[in-house]
């Protein structure tokens, strides 16, 4: 009997129901994936230009400070929001809703990325006197993802524990 | 009370999946209506040119004063190169009011692309110019308001209205040429010219064939250059006064001397 409740616990514990806080971030890194690719085919040069409600969109791409070691930073940004689209997809999978390393995949990604955009909210503010809308929203989707990231950390270090 | 089965839970994921499909279907159809076409921009790199020494002798820059003057002064410049715009702002007036003007130099302008986003377009954009006999005035434009156009993703699109402003040019024929490849060869023959001088950096000049370096930081010591090597053109006429024009378009600033390197 003991075995048995065991094997059921033990199913329990395999399939976890998916935290809303995961699939928040799936829903936030999919609208970033949009709003990077969006840029990055104006800065690759496939569209012509960006419509921009506030801010200098165009302005603040062609800034020197718009590519780290000649890559564009939407391009990079791209790629950090596809990495946490997988990692969100993958995560709210019942069986590895409490894996530890996709938690901790998440947390540092954002968090590399929160860091990232809040250099970049500096050089907009106080280098090159330019906002751009689609950078400003990136910065609060990484925010929100960062932020929501935290629960899975909790998850993960009480699953260890 | 029974577990629910496994599969049971996986499907609760279905609501999630839809609320993804209608946010990347929001997204494509917002994306959609923003799109703007890549406009034809124009030639904005240089062609592969190899002129023998021969051949570089006869490639051609843009001049003003006087052919038999007795003082050639060539310019190698970068329309997009910041210390280019402030020498057109602060001395360049001077060299013609003061050199060009009494009929002592010809003053040359040959194109050097340096390798900024717009640096072979805008070099395109004054020959283009040019070619309606409004380069000098196209010059003063696209120095005068660098800073409006470097960071333009369309930057033909700026040229065209500054000729739009310039008395007489044709502004629809402008933007034909500056939206082809017209001059791709012309102005890679210019650079290909200033490579053959040891030129790296802009402004560079070269009076009578000696090449001034450093680049002096006002007129009256570039003037004393110049007349150390032509001094003849000078004989009886007084020395230069050291006033700067009054500052033109959106240019500020004061000549450094510096270059900018390639």
């Amino acid at each position: 009997m003991a075995q048995g409740h065991a094997g059921v616990d033990a199913v329990e514990e395999a399939y976890a129901p998916p935290p809303l806080s995961r699939m928040a971030i799936a829903v936030l890194a999919l609208i970033g994936v949009f709003d990077a690719a969006y840029l990055s085919m104006y800065k690759l040069g496939i569209i012509g230009g960006l419509t921009c409600r506030a801010g200098s969109c165009e302005q603040v791409q062609n800034s020197p400070q718009s590519a780290l070691f000649g890559i564009p930073v939407s391009v990079l940004g791209l790629g950090a929001y596809v990495a946490l689209l997988a990692l969100a997809l993958v995560g709210v999978q019942p069986r590895f809703v409490r894996d530890r390393r996709i938690a901790l995949a998440i947390a540092a990604i954002s968090g590399v990325g929160v860091a990232f955009s809040a250099y970049l909210t500096y050089v907009e503010a106080r280098v090159i006197y330019m906002w751009c809308q689609y950078c400003v929203i990136s910065a609060v989707l990484v925010t929100l993802i960062f932020l929501l990231s935290l629960p899975g950390l909790r998850r993960a270090r009480a699953a260890a524990s | 009370m029974p577990r629910p089965a496994p599969e049971s839970r996986r499907s609760s994921l279905t609501p999630f999946y839809v609320i993804l499909g209608l946010v990347a279907l929001a997204a494509v159809a917002l994306i959609a209506t923003k799109l703007k076409p890549a406009s034809k921009e124009g030639a904005n790199q240089g062609v592969a040119v190899s002129l023998t020494p021969d051949q570089l002798q006869r490639v051609h820059g843009i001049s003003l004063g006087r052919a038999d003057a007795p003082i050639t002064i060539y310019e190698f410049a970068d329309f997009q190169c910041p210390h280019c715009a402030q020498f057109a702002a602060f001395i360049e007036p001077l060299i013609r009011q003061n050199l060009v003007e009494t009929g002592k130099a010809r003053y040359v302008f040959y194109e050097f692309p340096l390798g900024f986003k717009w640096s072979f377009l805008s070099a395109r954009a004054g020959r283009c110019a040019n070619q309606q006999g409004k380069f000098w005035e196209m010059h003063g434009m696209i120095f005068g308001r660098q800073r409006q156009w470097s960071f333009d993703p369309d930057a033909a699109a700026q040229f065209v209205e500054y000729a739009r402003t310039i008395p007489g040019m044709d502004a629809g024929k402008f933007e034909q040429c500056v939206r082809s490849d017209q001059f791709q060869k012309e102005v890679s023959e210019s650079a290909q010219l200033g490579q053959s001088l040891g030129v790296q950096g802009t402004p560079t000049l070269f009076v009578n064939g000696r090449r001034i370096d450093p680049l002096p930081e006002s007129y009256s010591e570039l003037e004393a250059q110049v007349r150390r090597i032509a001094p003849d053109a000078f004989a009886g006429a007084p020395a230069a006064p050291a006033a700067a024009p009054a500052v033109p378009g959106d240019t500020a600033g004061k000549v450094t001397g510096q270059s900018t390197q390639q």
